[in-house]
């Protein structure tokens, strides 16, 4: 199963995200990151996260890039991928990213995770919205995440937005 | 009772807040509240007890690409999680596009 999560920065998806992994798999939880933890409002964001995970029996796996390289050390039920922004930006622009070969990277990556557990939970980011110019990498970026996001959707089972902390169905399938 | 608007900018939030909840005092543009306090030193959070009891209007900001600028990046952030503590505590969350209200938390009032 695959499910997708997504929403503004602080609308609460990877509350929404763990609350719906948990309500799907029993037990054997992992918790997928790709964020790179450079910075102090990374590694705030990163113990933040932390601490919303406490207790609920995750394993965490550090991945920036390359998912579809990744050995785990045993299937799991479930798998959390937070997240989508975060990994595209590092295929991207990383010294050691898949670089013009992102976009397919990432596909084949999650076509990988899913080989790998019962449900997958994908965490996503809305950033189509501020109108603002950018240089024309930026928007790259813009673009191949919301062709990510719109591939993910149409192959997923459910998909959400969080708003304010409510989650809203985008496309809600056999999952409830 | 505590009501919150959202949308993006200039969808006609204030105007749907006056005329849907007409007896509600109305604080309008919270986004920029938060703004001021953050630039005054303060916890922006100190502004969920003074929107108890109102009705609220607030620009969602946080969808788009993430600021290169800290204070721009921690601004977004904190309108964001007062929203989402302030939609935890209200009586209704509306959503609103292009003028067009969705109750996205309680009841649409009766009119």
């Amino acid at each position: 199963m695959l499910i997708l999560v997504t929403g503004g920065s602080a609308s609460g998806k990877s509350a929404h995200a763990e609350r719906l992994l948990c309500e799907h798999a029993a037990s054997s939880r992992l918790y997928l990151a790709t964020m790179q933890p450079f910075g102090a409002a990374a590694q705030k964001r990163i113990a933040r996260h932390r601490a919303l995970r406490q207790g609920k029996g995750f394993e965490t796996v550090e991945r920036p890039l390359d998912l579809a390289g990744l050995e785990l050390p045993r299937r799991y039920d479930s798998i959390l991928l937070e997240d989508l922004g975060n990994l595209l930006a590092n295929e991207l622009f990383a010294p050691a990213g898949a670089k013009d070969a992102a976009f397919g990277s990432i596909l084949a990556g999650i076509e990988r995770l899913q080989d790998c557990c019962e449900t997958l939970v994908i965490v996503t980011n809305e950033i189509f919205s501020d109108g603002l110019p950018y240089p024309a990498e930026t928007i790259r970026y813009i673009e191949l995440l919301g062709r990510l996001n719109a591939a993910l959707c149409a192959r997923a089972d459910a998909a959400y937005e969080s708003v304010c902390g409510i989650l809203l169905p985008v496309k809600e399938g056999k999952t409830r | 009772m505590t009501v919150l608007l959202v949308g993006g900018a200039y969808q006609g939030k204030a105007a749907l807040a006056k005329r849907l909840y007409p007896d509600l005092p109305l604080v309008q543009n919270l986004h920029a509240r938060v703004r001021d306090e953050l630039a005054a030193g303060h916890d922006p959070m100190a502004l969920l007890g003074a929107s108890r009891g109102h009705v609220i209007t607030c620009d969602e900001v946080g969808c788009g690409v993430v600021p290169l600028d800290r204070a721009d990046e921690a601004y977004r952030e904190a309108v964001g999680r007062l929203c989402c503590a302030l939609a935890e505590e209200a009586d209704a969350v509306v959503r609103v596009m292009a003028g067009v209200p969705q109750w996205i938390k309680g009841e649409k009032p009766c009119m």
